[in-house]
């Protein structure tokens, strides 16, 4: 019990390796940067600095869930399903009422449901999160197909749309929103108890339920957080499309789990940041948008994905083993 | 705690199973017939070879997302040296040794130099991906017939596949493996607790290396039964399905996925589970949109079924 | 620490090779748009790893060559968005700002498309729509899967004289393609009251799924006489399945033209084919990249010209059984001929 109390209080103050960590990244980060620069000038151009943050900005919010669920030693897989089937019925509710409003918040509701049977199974029934995630991704997906009639619904209403697809120049807007909700989430995770709690959680279930915190309704908020991420996001990727998709958000979570990876987040729980998962999130968004503007053969892309992503882990670890030294 | 209620606990995988071969028997009688059982004792056999290779990796707290992908790079690599060469034998001599240096090259990465193995494994996802595209001759689609994969894909004896009695065969040399040698209980020790595990003294990065080197292995073997099941090898077979459906079976079988426990029997009625799920779909052909709600609520429900028997043999929460 | 760096070492190798592999191909790109007369083609597909989209990629890729040795200044590159919505719109708008001449998209759904089109033609790319018309491209390339759908279904009624139990093998739900293709067969199938269809399931475009679905419907129905797909690639494991378990009555339909498939109907297990067959159509874009971009007349639909095909024995006996004469098949050494041969009918001579 005290070994895990000291535990969980050494990871809020970021040490100066942690930083070095980052620096690193970044490092590297401007070194394959520049290597894409080199590959095709346009990759730094301001449109395409415009479609890369477009690009990531749905990926950023979903990584910021995810975030919170692998700290507690989980995984949520329902999360890009979660996004069509909150849009669906957000859509749906669009085209009942008109008013752009409540059909924001229903879809965020929506999302919120499906975190919702997500955490009550984790935490209340103390099922695998593996398993459960699984479950409801083959279901939201499901639901969305069956409520869409497995077809795209246009959608006209510019106020429910302005959150995705307002830009400023090549600046997408949303991008100011995932800042803000970056610092919301922030001071959630490191000043409020709730992120001690979280920490706690991942450590050591059963210490922290010595230590009278209640695991379960952790596990629930944490979930529903994704969830109302996936909301979100749905009603971004809706303003990007200008219409409500089916089979919109398929594989992201992969994408989610890898960037919060890379970020250096730990799949055994109790360990992470979301600093280095946003840096994670960038790095991953610059390989997916570099690759394109290669115009390589796709097969060619898919070996250079991997080899690059390879190459950085390993040098990202290296570093990290020699500073451990 | 009764003798009856403590098997539940530990068993109840097998209930699930049982119980939903009733329901779907219950709707469909066909669901049992005999040629039915021996389409699905045929139809999870690649599923089970990525299972048994992916039960060791996530027991030692890992996971190896590049099986399902790699599994079809090696059907390709079969194919292209049967095709240039003609040869099968030196064709499956290659899937062994380049299965070996794939899961040599995941061991390093993961055991020596340390990197999470979702990232390493992940990453050479990727590149086999690629690669299963660069390797096989453009625009062709090489095709495996003759005696060796119509063995593999078609010959029976009592009534079933011979790669299914393969799959036995393996399941029970994995059991002896698990339970009866020293590698089993490392591997559960470095899953366990990986600081622990060195402590007393194991070899932990030379344990990780063979671990994925049978996984890779097991890659190898299913692809070659794939291959041979297909009769023709191209890059577009879906490894990435057969992967998750093998990783659910392993950890509705019991494993965490955090590593340090799992038994090689609950894993085996997990793949059943997943191979009457698969089947079921089609066999009550479910409409197309409903496939997804349909396979979301028989897990769910199954999940709930494991829960209420262990809620009745009386097991707290941890 | 010797051993670290060595690993460094390696990977900084890996770095050069995969960085000059990536410079020369950019290099040659960059020499190309230097030059003023030039014709850059990207095309967008929803994925590259299905039979289809190897042969397509291949057509695509030895027209390039082929137009590019004989007009010069011809470039074009293929991307896959691998049935990701979001990463086809992302590589819709990195293509956007590389300013290419010719976009084709082959859009995972149209309505989410809207938007880009209309920024890609302020720009002055023409787009043009693959598959599902838009009516704000600037052209459309269609394949008319109706009613190719409708034919495959028409010969299968005809082949079994009205008196028949199908399966039908589907794309993912929701798919524009697929929706419409089994759409056409159900009405071909429709026009025979005799022919029940007795199962339908997708198998998402996966050949694994296509062959556990082939072997459980052969345990669940021994009456099945006929398996309609809507892509050959579901063909391929289905025959292969029959073959090992002994199965002999049971007839296949397909649909894409793929030219083992075509080789298969000599077998006589293969009773029709839909001739788009990937090759042709990859060299039919970038003859209309060519024909768009050099002032030559187009509809704003080109619809791709996809006949049936069947062999000689099939399509007497299919015609005796009232399959209409009107609808023009190609025999299958024709099919094979210009599958085989994209240069035959979208080569450069046709432009000239």
């Amino acid at each position: 019990m005290e070994l895990s109390k000291a535990g969980f209080k050494g990871k809020f103050r970021i040490s100066a390796s942690k930083n070095v960590r980052y620096l690193f990244l970044i490092g590297l980060i401007i070194v394959v940067s520049t290597f894409f620069t080199f590959i095709n000038p346009k990759f730094l151009s301001l449109v395409n600095i415009g479609i890369l943050l477009r690009s990531i900005s749905v990926l950023f919010l979903l990584s910021m869930g995810m975030t919170f669920v692998i700290i507690t030693g989980g995984v949520d897989l329902s999360v890009g399903s979660n996004v069509a089937f909150a849009g669906a019925v957000g859509v749906l509710t669009l085209q009942a009422t008109g008013n752009p409003v409540i059909a924001a918040i229903v879809t965020i509701a929506a999302g919120a449901a499906i975190g919702f049977i997500n955490g009550y199974f984790v935490g209340k029934l103390d099922l695998s999160p593996f398993m459960i995630t699984l479950a409801t991704m083959a279901l939201a997906r499901g639901l969305s197909l069956v409520l869409y009639k497995a077809d795209a619904i246009s959608v006209t209403n510019e106020a429910f749309l302005w959150l995705g697809k307002t830009s400023v120049g090549p600046f997408p807007i949303v991008i100011v929103f995932d800042i803000l909700v970056f610092l919301f989430i922030k001071s959630l995770l490191n000043r409020h108890t709730f992120g001690r709690d979280v920490f706690a959680v991942g450590s050591n279930l059963k210490a922290a339920h010595l230590l009278g915190r209640n695991v379960n309704m952790v596990l629930i908020k944490v979930y529903v957080l994704t969830g109302v991420m996936a909301g979100i996001s749905s009603i971004i990727t809706i303003g990007r499309v200008s219409s409500g998709q089916p089979w919109a958000g398929l594989n992201l979570e992969f994408d989610a789990i890898t960037a919060v990876v890379m970020g250096g987040t730990s799949m055994a729980g109790g360990e992470g940041s979301l600093v280095g998962t946003i840096i994670g999130v960038i790095f991953y968004g610059i390989i997916i948008n570099g690759l394109i503007l290669t115009g390589a053969n796709p097969y060619f892309q898919s070996v250079a994905k991997g080899l690059i992503l390879l190459i950085v882990v390993v040098l990202d670890q290296v570093q990290k083993n020699r500073s451990a030294e | 705690m009764g003798k009856v209620s403590r098997w539940l606990r530990d068993n109840n995988i097998i209930v699930i199973v049982v119980v939903t071969t009733i329901i779907f028997y219950l709707i469909n009688p066909r669901f049992l017939s005999g040629e039915n059982v021996v389409a699905i004792s045929r139809q999870i056999v690649p599923i089970g070879l990525i299972v048994l290779g992916q039960f060791f990796v996530l027991v030692s707290g890992n996971i190896d997302l590049s099986m399902g992908m790699s599994s079809v790079f090696f059907a390709i690599l079969l194919g292209v040296f049967f095709g240039m060469l003609g040869g099968v034998v030196i064709g499956i001599i290659a899937v062994f040794v380049v299965s070996l240096m794939l899961g040599a090259i995941n061991g390093y990465f993961i055991g020596k130099v340390k990197v999470p193995a979702f990232i390493v494994t992940l990453a050479t996802m990727f590149i086999v991906t690629g690669l299963s595209g660069l390797i096989i001759p453009p625009r062709q689609m090489i095709f495996l017939r003759g005696g060796f994969f119509k063995f593999i894909g078609s010959a029976k004896l009592f009534g079933m596949y011979y790669s299914t009695l393969i799959l036995l065969v393996l399941f029970v040399i994995a059991w002896f493996l698990y339970n009866k040698t020293k590698f089993g209980g490392y591997v559960i020790a470095i899953g366990d607790n990986e600081e622990n595990a060195k402590l007393v003294g194991i070899n932990v990065t030379k344990m990780k290396m063979i671990i994925f080197m049978i996984s890779a292995f097991c890659s190898g073997l299913a692809g070659i039964i794939l291959s041979s099941r297909m009769g023709f090898v191209q890059p577009g077979l879906d490894g990435a399905s057969i992967m998750m459906d093998a990783i659910t079976a392993i950890i509705i079988g019991g494993t965490l996925l955090q590593g340090g426990k799992g038994t090689v029997g609950g894993v085996f009625w997990g793949l059943l589970f997943i191979g009457i799920i698969n089947n079921s779909l089609n066999l009550l052909n479910v409409q197309d949109v409903w496939h997804q709600v349909f396979k979301g609520i028989v897990i769910i429900a199954a999940l709930v079924l494991n829960w209420a028997i262990r809620k009745q043999s009386g097991i707290e929460a941890h | 620490m010797i051993k670290t760096n060595r690993i460094l070492i390696a990977l900084i190798m890996c770095i050069a090779i995969v960085t000059g592999m990536a410079f020369a191909n950019g290099q040659q790109e960059a020499a190309m748009a230097a030059d003023g007369d030039t014709l850059d083609i990207v095309f967008i597909n929803d994925g590259h790893v299905a039979p289809y989209h190897v042969a397509w990629l291949g057509g695509f890729e030895d027209a390039i060559k082929a137009y590019n040795k004989e007009f010069g200044g011809i470039t074009g590159h293929w991307l896959s968005a691998e049935g990701s919505l979001e990463k086809m719109i992302q590589q819709a708008e990195a293509t956007i700002n590389q300013d290419p001449d010719v976009m084709f998209v082959n859009a995972i759904n149209t309505k989410a498309f809207e938007p880009l089109v209309k920024k890609a033609q302020d720009q002055g790319i023409i787009w043009i729509a693959v598959h599902s018309p838009m009516e704000s491209a600037d052209y459309s390339f269609t394949l008319g899967d109706v009613t190719n759908g409708y034919n495959q279904g028409l010969a299968l009624g005809a082949y079994y004289n009205g008196e028949a139990n199908v399966a039908i093998m589907l794309g993912q739900a929701g798919n524009p393609s697929g929706e419409a293709r089994r759409e056409g067969i159900l009405k071909g199938l429709a026009e025979y009251p005799g022919v029940k269809v007795i199962a339908e399931q997708p198998a998402d475009w996966d050949t694994v799924k296509a062959q556990s679905i082939a072997e459980n419907w052969y345990t669940q129905f021994p009456e099945l006489d006929a398996i309609s797909g809507v892509t050959d690639a579901y063909l391929y494991p289905s025959i292969a399945i029959a073959e090992n378990r002994g199965i002999e009555d049971v007839t296949f339909w397909g649909y894409d033209g793929d030219i083992p498939i075509l080789e298969e109907m000599k077998a006589g297990k293969v009773g029709c084919d839909i001739l788009l067959s990937g090759t042709r159509e990859g060299w039919a874009f970038v003859q209309t990249a060519y024909k768009v971009t050099h002032g030559m007349k187009v509809d704003k639909v080109i619809d791709f010209y996809t006949p049936p095909v069947m062999t000689e024995e099939v399509y007497a006996m299919v015609k005796a059984n009232g399959f209409p004469s009107d609808i023009e098949v190609y025999m299958v050494d024709k099919a094979l001929e210009v599958a085989e041969k994209g240069y035959l009918e979208f080569g450069p001579d046709s432009v000239k």
